[in-house]
């Protein structure tokens, strides 16, 4: 096994993926055995991403009211300044009537979803239900144990869908599929011959 | 866009309102950082030995999306771990997993995988999994049939839907 000192320096370029597969082979080998090599490969893979985080971005801020100040300057016939008047007012009065019925919809949803009190609304309604299933299961006879494990929540009933952003593999035949009836994604990678 | 003297006063009134429940609902429910990660090793195959009864609920799941006529509980590891760290499974048939949390964003856990055979990586995947969902990597040759594993993640809270078994142990790092 390979001293923490000589995969030490070849973390960086593991992290990478820059290194030959033999020295990936011998880096992922040593980093499955050593917690203060895994540690630093952890500290590189952060500072990476930082760095990544920190990439500028050149900003749009402004862009389209300046073109729209833009255009507005152009010299338009006096029929279209009028109409564009009329129709700033019409928006005015639009607005106001969207911006209140939004804000009521808003507080509505929050009222009803966000605060403490509806949360307790929500577990009382629940928790008569949890205990009535409980007691039920308390009831059933030994020999009916292994029909109700079929009754049981199982692994089909939670939602487990995945969104999946990278999918690197040597293997070329790799296969992703969903299965939406059971919310599972499923990675097949199959053995190369 | 202009807003009248009664819409204006309506929407601070409005702000007010998402404001404290926003800080009561923030205070009732702090943001977990800890990930529990179960992962269960199953072998699949075509020997009409039917199926383990110690994979419990996974039964039904297996039976709908693989076709095969055999599965077998060959490992369950579980462990928790910080946003951040990795957590490390030692696999049946030499394999070995690495899985890192990243950030748990609402009901969603991001997170990096990477499965090695032996010190070979077979596949490193970013993902979001849903809290208590399951992903399931599956198609290593493994002994007379295939290797399924199914990786489930956790905010805390009872286990998703895993095999019933003794756990094996797990590294973090």
């Amino acid at each position: 096994m390979a001293e923490c000192s000589e995969i030490s320096m070849m973390l960086g370029a593991f992290e990478d993926s820059e290194l030959e597969p033999n020295e990936m082979q011998e880096v992922a080998f040593h980093l499955a055995r050593c917690e203060s090599c895994t540690g630093i490969l952890a500290d590189y893979s952060t500072l990476g991403r930082n760095l990544r985080s920190f990439a500028p971005e050149p900003s749009l801020a402004g862009f389209s009211s300046a073109v729209v100040a833009r255009v507005d300057r152009l010299p338009q016939p006096v029929l279209t300044r009028i109409e564009r008047f009329l129709r700033r007012q019409l928006d005015s009065v639009g607005s106001g009537i969207a911006w209140g019925g939004a804000a009521a919809v808003a507080a509505i949803v929050t009222i009803i979803l966000m605060t403490p009190l509806a949360r307790q609304f929500a577990t009382r309604g629940t928790q008569p239900a949890a205990i009535a299933s409980s007691v039920s299961n308390a009831a059933v006879a030994p020999a009916q144990v292994a029909s109700a494990t079929a009754g049981e929540p199982t692994m089909a009933d939670n939602d487990s869908h995945a969104d999946i952003s990278r999918l690197e593999s040597e293997n070329h035949s790799v296969a992703v599929w969903s299965e939406p009836r059971r919310d599972t994604t499923v990675i097949w990678l199959p053995d190369q011959p | 866009m202009t807003l009248r003297p009664g819409s204006l006063t309506f929407l601070i009134i409005v702000i007010s309102a998402f404001g404290q429940a926003g800080v009561s609902y923030a205070q009732s429910a702090p943001t977990p950082k800890q990930v529990y990660v179960y992962v269960d090793s199953v072998m699949a195959a075509d020997t009409n030995e039917g199926t383990d009864p110690r994979l419990g609920g996974m039964d039904k799941r297996l039976r709908g999306l693989f076709g095969f006529s055999t599965y077998s509980l060959v490992g369950h590891n579980e462990g928790q771990t910080d946003c951040g760290k990795m957590i490390a499974f030692t696999l049946p048939g030499g394999k070995i997993l690495h899985v890192q949390p990243r950030a748990i964003d609402a009901d969603m856990i991001a997170m990096e995988i990477v499965l090695f055979d032996g010190t070979r990586p077979m596949m490193t995947t970013d993902l979001k999994l849903k809290n208590n969902g399951t992903l399931i990597v599956g198609g290593p040759r493994y002994e007379q049939g295939m290797m399924i594993i199914s990786i489930g993640a956790s905010t805390g809270g009872p286990a998703p839907m895993q095999a019933q078994s003794t756990p094996d142990e797990a590294t973090t790092r």
